[in-house]
């Protein structure tokens, strides 16, 4: 049968408006369902036809979802809020600068507008070629287009490939790795809390999702704890163009320092696999240490062991060591005319 | 950055000194409806009993409809029709304005087809209620293809033992037009063959080396003694470059809304040229001219894809009639990105040689184009003049071939060869200045044109000329303006990881045509109906060229009328809106008319008021005669033409005027006094317009990324018409060039021939914070001495210089060796830079 | 509900990807299923074993207390590609069970040691072993008629006793050869599929409908084997074969179970004698 794309099919839209209703809701219709934060991953889906759901459960209307409140132990930040709230927010800039940053470097400023946290968390890969709707591996299928003699992989993943090629492209979720959040998922067993980077996974434990969330799984809040409040941070997003671009690499890190002492620190690094990853190793070798261009520039080397570059994105090997450097050590003040 | 307080950038200049109109700045009739939203373009439009129809389009490269079985699609519901292109018109002849028959390319282009020879060329067309129900059905439609072998990339198809994009080969072959009879019209060319062109493996034994294989090609043409030339030079370089594949992505998609009413077909639809898209679809439609309707109020982009539209428009013209229901059309991005047309890849090798002192001695160059699988764009012989116009080698051969493959159609993109050209000639001459040790600016002032510059090959023992060429000044006064020395002696060293560079190019293009009609009627009420037959593409040349009316007759901008988009309503025949020729073009039209409506108004005065017409003059909305005495308002002279009837009112019109142009005159006869009239000024030579473009670039050498600092565009395009729209047309158009530098790009799968980059996040188009935050643009403003009122176009040339400057920066801040191809990203940059060597894949196409 | 997985190819074809995953739980309740009824079977229905002719006490005598059945190279090759068979079973269907871990790499690395075991045992019995002693020759086949004219009640010949392997053995192994060198073959193509190390990267060695059908049949005959290995191993630990099961770790069988299940003129076992005495003389 033929194909067309670009004409969104017919579907149920329920709209709940409370966090219980959005998750009976999602029983009732297990078998065919798909859960709507902002839309702008879903519609992509959706108005190409690849993905057909009978229902969509529409989160918009859970007000709980939304919002920025601040707890005994840092924020909680319900999945619902946009990404321009969290960027704008006065707490979010003042003590956790390192996500204000990244939430404002996603996408463009309607995007931020309209996209939330937990859709931006819970985002799909943009491989092209599954985009495109083909019966890659990450589709169900039994094959990586992007990992052939030919494909083209110029924005895939050079480490934990497995079979799938595909990176994770969200900006928020390295940053609240580095600030070492909580997710918080209810299901319908109750609810868990899952340390940020546990809640991604690679094509290795599941080739068809980005996440550890399950049928009737919801995102529902961040919490981002008090511990790195205030700490020094940095973020830096590479893309192509200035706007409107999912990142080549990003890079998030929280440090805490003692004179020039590296006390604390926590580095993740996203575009470069199937999920963000925690540096743990870079961040052993640099804890403790002066924080110099060569604690940087060892931490980095560290980060890219065994990366295994495809033929069009080797750039990415000497980005992610650089960016991981530049993490620790930070970046020169921009070039000044001389008067 | 150093701030540029002298002398004035453009936007702040005044400029037409001696006019009252002209050179100013106004408020354009249709800017209130654009930027409220009121502006109705093609898909805006609804009609009762209105249908939707939804294209199928082909899924593999190329192949052919072996099964197809639209029953289960036709029984739903709500389906109406489907067309297919068994159900197309077929291919009708043209003739050309000297009566010469163009007989229809069989192999050309359709909107629908059995053998697709692209992924996403549109098999089939289901029109039903909404839209929603034309998807459906489409998915319901059992249909195979058998795949034939394809290729992407016109080197592949080159190679010895090559796949060939169409069954019969890879190349047009077109065979010169028979003898003229006497007596007779001259006879059109013959439809073109399909040729076969493969080179010998002894030509691709470099092509791993990153030289650029030069097999035999189909044309070429030779000026002076290139091998003297190259035996005069100090240096002789042998570069070989890639440009890319790019959409022209236009905003408004080629969406289409058409009905029929009495045997006619009204068409909306968005066009660049209104009056000339009539012809293209009355020979897509193989019907008669004069029973096709276009309305096209507003035009979302063209920048050559739309010139008289798109042949997909008769889709909904031809479900309509099945259907006898109007139907519209909606054309999605990812639809738009296979049909929309695009810029086509160049691949050049250039061996230049160098005096000295920078003086080219001789440009031996040969490109290779890749068109498509339908008509064979110019880009590659255009390329080969512009670059012999704009660096005036003293001997220049160029070689060059237009190859066809299963990729999406090319169209002429602005600038189309020119931009090409230019950019790989002026990597070229970057390196050419640093080996030489020259300044940027001065290797490219000693070799630019002046003047009426010699240009291209010679046809009939002759070449032909610029009209006229300022660009020595216009880089001159840029590099003033830019404080070029300045930033050069004080370009800051590398702080950190960043580094600076800065780059100039040189760029021009095609500015003008000649011969259309102009066309306008004084109203009885003093009030001036002007009729414009110029596609509203964005230019706003479809009003700004009309101001040459009012200036000549002095009537206030208030007191004038514009018809424009409609082409029920009597619109004078005019240029395409293509290869920037409209401005040059319809100015001289309008002053014909003008000059037409002003001898008119004398001679009613004279026959009013006695004496000879030329005792009359023409001024503040009166004729009168010379130094005072008697005259008339212009609404007492239109209520006298109409009764002198004849040729005042448009009862006779000129006999030299375009057939179109005399059944509007016919149609608006006896409204009041009629201004019609042909461009038949004398004009010397090609009219070419020029740019002088300089930026600075920082790059993070350290992640490759790199942002456009600062930008300045310096036009020499004669007079300038109207400095805010010149602005936009400057910048903008550089802006698309800097796209091609920066990221915009076609992206295939080789496996499977098939498109990845679909969607604008995907094929990368420049957003605004790409740009630098105060660019700038300036023009000298010197009349064209060719042209009566001394103005030409500027849609291309910036376009060439927008991606060169930025190139040259590059080049200028981490070397010139370190890519080999656009666009240029951090992938490239920072492959090269870590291993210290070009790591681009130079001849590989689509990455 | 289909027993392949389609989907539609970049040219728009609709071409198998895979089996349907439920396939997995047919064959495991199939194994089941088997286990049970042909418990029941053995249970209530089955009579007393009977064959035709007796064994003469003479050649008993000469016999060794114990009989050489599988050398420590068969056993050897046995036991690693059981082991090698459960990983790839366990690597392949848990994940589409629901259990997720990072199977792949086990399952390709236990491919390997499969198919060279395999490749092993080939040229180990063709070339070391009575080649022929798995495969249903004549007699089985009229045994097998006998049988089945006494299991319906008709009298008629006893059966004889069985070779080395009696003919339900040989059965099984038919089929496991065959759905064994189906999963081997193609695996071993899948391997061009995905990141190896070993074989070049060649996604596109085949087209999407042959590569579509081969992973169908990799995933058929992996998932019969999933029945085949429960029946393997039922019969593995009923008491009545237990000797047998003795016989793949020890080597060896008793004489008394080799006398009464193996007819020795078809399953020749050298005699005891001084220079064999005590030693497993596998054939």
């Amino acid at each position: 049968m033929a194909v067309i794309r670009d004409v969104m099919p017919a579907f149920q839209l329920l709209q709940p408006t409370t966090v219980a209703d959005a998750q009976s809701l999602l029983q009732q219709h297990a078998d065919d369902v798909w859960v709507l934060a902002g839309g702008l991953d879903s519609f992509d889906w959706l108005k190409d036809r690849i993905r057909k759901p009978g229902t969509v459960v529409d989160l918009s209307g859970v007000d709980e979802l939304k919002g920025i409140r601040e707890t005994s132990d840092g924020l909680e930040i319900g999945a619902m809020t946009t990404l321009t709230e969290i960027a704008q927010h006065p707490v979010v800039k003042q003590k956790y600068g390192v996500l204000s940053q990244a939430a404002e470097l996603v996408a463009s400023p309607q995007i931020r507008n309209q996209g939330t946290i937990g859709g931006n968390l819970s985002q799909d890969t943009r491989c092209w070629y599954y985009r495109a709707g083909w019966p890659c591996y990450r589709a169900g299928g039994n094959i990586c287009y992007a990992d052939t003699p030919v494909g083209r992989n110029r924005e895939h993943a050079i480490l934990h490939a497995e079979r799938c090629v595909a990176v994770n492209v969200s900006d928020t979720a390295p940053a609240l790795i580095a600030l070492d959040a909580k997710f918080v998922i209810r299901s319908t067993n109750g609810e868990r809390v899952v340390d940020a980077e546990d809640y991604f996974i690679g094509p290795d434990i599941d080739i068809t999702r980005l996440h550890i969330l399950q049928p009737g799984d919801l995102l529902t809040a961040i919490r981002v704890p008090s511990t790195w409040a205030g700490a020094e941070f940095y973020f830096e997003k590479v893309r192509d163009r200035n706007v409107w671009d999912f990142p080549l690499m990003n890079v998030a890190s929280a440090l805490k320092l003692s004179g020039n002492n590296i006390q604390q620190i926590r580095i993740a690094v996203n575009g470069a696999a199937a999920r963000p990853l925690r540096l743990r190793a870079s961040e052993d070798v640099a804890r403790g240490k002066e924080r110099t261009v060569s604690t940087g520039e060892t931490a980095g080397n560290l980060a890219v062991q065994g990366a295994v570059p495809l033929q069009f994105n080797a750039y990415k090997v000497p980005l992610m060591r650089n960016l991981v450097k530049r993490s620790i050590t930070g970046v020169q003040q921009e070039a000044t005319w001389a008067s | 950055m150093p701030k540029s307080d002298s002398p004035a950038s453009g936007s702040e200049r005044k400029y037409g000194a001696k006019y009252k109109l002209i050179g100013k700045d106004y408020q354009t009739a249709d800017l209130y409806a654009k930027v409220t939203g009121q502006a109705k373009y093609a898909e805006d439009f609804r009609a009762d009993g209105m249908l939707f129809c939804k294209l199928l389009l082909s899924p593999v490269p190329h192949g052919r409809v072996k099964h197809l079985d639209t029953r289960a699609a036709l029984a739903m519901p709500g389906v109406k029709a489907i067309l297919t292109a068994d159900d197309l018109p077929a291919p009708a002849d043209s003739l050309s304005d000297l009566g010469a028959v163009i007989k229809a390319n069989p192999r050309g282009e359709r909107a629908l087809t059995n053998e697709p020879l692209y992924q996403g060329e549109p098999v089939l067309a289901v029109a039903a209620v909404d839209e929603f129900t034309a998807a459906e059905a489409i998915e319901k439609i059992d249909i195979e293809f058998e795949p034939l072998p394809f290729v992407l990339d016109p080197l592949d198809s080159l190679r010895p033992e090559g796949p060939n994009p169409r069954v019969e080969g890879n190349i047009w072959v077109q065979q010169p037009p028979p003898p003229r009879k006497p007596g007779e019209p001259p006879a059109g060319p013959p439809p073109p063959d399909v040729g076969n062109l493969k080179w010998t493996s002894e030509d691709f034994k470099d092509v791993d080396s990153g030289k650029l294989p030069m097999g035999k090609t189909p044309d070429e043409w030779t000026v002076g003694d290139i091998q003297q030339g190259f035996k005069n030079a100090v240096l002789v370089l042998d570069e070989s470059f890639v440009t890319p594949d790019t959409s022209h992505q236009t905003l408004e998609t080629r969406s289409a809304l058409a009905y029929w009413q009495n045997g006619k077909v009204y068409i909306h639809t968005g066009t660049q040229s209104t009056v000339q898209t009539v012809p293209a679809l009355a020979r897509w439609l193989h019907m008669d001219a004069s029973d096709v309707v276009l309305i096209s109020e507003y035009t979302g982009g063209g920048f050559g894809s739309k010139v008289t539209a798109a042949i997909t428009a008769i889709i909904p013209a031809l479900l309509a009639k099945k259907t006898n229901s109007p139907v519209m059309m909606r054309i999605s991005r990812e639809e738009e990105t296979f049909i929309g047309r695009g810029r086509p890849s160049l691949l050049g090798r250039y061996k230049v040689g160098f005096a000295k002192d920078g003086r080219i001695t001789a440009v031996d160059m040969f490109v290779i184009c890749n068109t498509g699988p339908y008509d064979a764009v110019g880009d590659a012989p255009t390329s080969g003049r512009i670059v012999s116009l704009l660096y005036q080698p003293p001997a220049m051969r160029w070689r060059g071939v237009t190859v066809m493959t299963n990729t999406p159609p090319r169209g002429a993109q602005s600038s189309p060869g020119g931009m090409q050209g230019i950019v790989m000639m002026e990597t070229v001459m970057q390196k050419a200045g640093r080996k030489l040790a020259m300044d940027q600016v001065a290797i490219r002032r000693i070799n630019c044109p002046e003047g009426k510059a010699d240009f291209g090959p010679e046809m009939h023992g002759k070449r032909t000329h610029s009209t006229s060429c300022f660009i020595k000044d216009a880089l001159d006064r840029g590099a003033e303006q830019f404080r070029w020395n300045e930033r050069l002696a004080n370009k800051p060293k590398q702080v950190g990881s960043k580094v600076h560079g800065v780059g100039v190019s040189l760029s021009c293009f095609y500015g003008g045509s000649t011969g259309y009609d102009g066309l306008f009627v004084i109203k009885p009420n003093g009030r001036v109906a002007i009729q414009s037959g110029i596609g509203n593409l964005g230019t706003e040349s479809v009003i700004d060229c009309h101001r040459v009316v009012a200036e000549v007759l002095g009537v206030p901008w208030e007191k004038c009328d514009l018809t424009w988009g409609n082409t029920a309503q009597n619109l004078p025949w005019t240029c395409i809106s293509g290869g920037s020729q409209t401005t040059h073009a319809m100015t001289r039209a309008a002053y014909a008319a003008a000059l037409d409506a002003k001898q008119k108004l004398q001679e009613i005065a004279a026959k009013t008021y006695g004496g000879k017409p030329e005792h009359y003059q023409v001024a503040n909305e009166r004729v009168f005669r010379k130094g005072g005495g008697a005259g008339m308002t212009l609404a007492q002279a239109a209520q006298h033409a109409i009764k002198l009837g004849g040729k005042y009112d448009g009862h006779e019109p000129p006999d030299d005027v375009n057939k179109y142009t005399k059944a509007s005159v016919a149609a608006l006869a006896g409204q009041g006094l009629v201004g019609v009239g042909k461009d038949k000024f004398a004009h010397d030579g090609s009219s070419m317009s020029f740019v002088a473009t300089f930026a600075e670039v920082e790059v993070d050498r350290e992640t490759g990324k790199y942002n456009i600092v600062d930008f300045l565009a310096y036009a020499d395009v004669g007079t300038v018409i109207h400095p805010r729209a010149l602005g936009g047309q400057v910048l903008g158009r550089s802006t698309l060039g800097i796209g091609h530098a920066i990221g915009q790009k076609w992206v295939f799968d080789p496996h499977y021939g098939e498109m990845v980059s679909r969607r604008f996040y995907q094929s990368k188009p420049p957003t605004i914070l790409d740009l630098p935050v105060d660019m700038q643009w300036a023009a000298l403003d010197i009349p064209d001495p060719e042209t009566p009122v001394g103005a030409r176009g500027i849609g291309e040339p910036p376009v060439g210089g927008g991606c060169a400057s930025i190139l040259n920066a590059l080049a200028d801040a981490i070397g010139d060796d370190v890519f080999q191809r656009a666009p240029v990203n951090a992938d490239t940059i920072l492959t090269s830079l870590e291993a210290g060597r070009p790591m681009q894949q130079p001849f590989t196409a689509h990455i | 509900m289909g027993f392949l997985e389609w989907a539609t190819s970049p040219w728009g074809e609709r071409v198998p990807i895979h089996i349907a995953w439920f396939l997995i739980w047919v064959s495991l309740i199939a194994g089941l299923l088997f286990l049970v009824v042909h418990a029941i079977y053995v249970r209530f229905f089955a009579g007393e074993k009977q064959f035709a002719g007796a064994i003469s006490p003479e050649l008993a005598a000469r016999l060794p207390e114990k009989i050489a059945r599988h050398s420590l190279a068969a056993r050897f090759f046995h036991w690693i590609m059981a082991a090698a068979m459960f990983t790839l079973l366990f690597t392949a269907f848990l994940p589409k069970v629901g259990v997720q871990f990072n199977w792949v790499t086990y399952h390709w690395i236990a491919g390997i040691v499969l198919t060279a075991s395999i490749l092993f045992h080939i040229v180990h019995a063709s070339f070391y072993l009575d080649f022929w002693s798995i495969w249903p020759d004549k007699t089985d086949l009229q045994d097998s008629v006998k049988r089945m004219k006494r299991f319906f009640g008709r009298s008629g010949e006893l059966p004889r006793r069985a070779g080395k392997y009696p003919l339900d053995n040989k059965l099984y192994h038919g089929v496991i050869v065959l759905c064994g060198l189906a999963v081997m073959i193609t695996g071993i193509f899948m391997m061009f599929r995905v990141r190896t190390g070993i074989l070049p990267r060649n996604p596109y060695l085949f087209g999407d409908m042959t590569w579509g059908l081969m992973y169908v049949l990799h995933g058929l005959a992996g998932v019969g084997l999933i029945g085949l290995v429960i029946v393997h191993v039922y019969f593995a630990i009923r008491p009545e074969k237990l000797p047998i099961t003795y016989s793949m770790i020890f080597g060896t069988m008793k004489r008394d179970f080799y006398l009464e299940e193996h007819d020795p003129e078809r399953w020749v076992v050298a005699s005891s004698g001084p220079e064999n005495r005590g030693s497993a003389n596998a054939d």
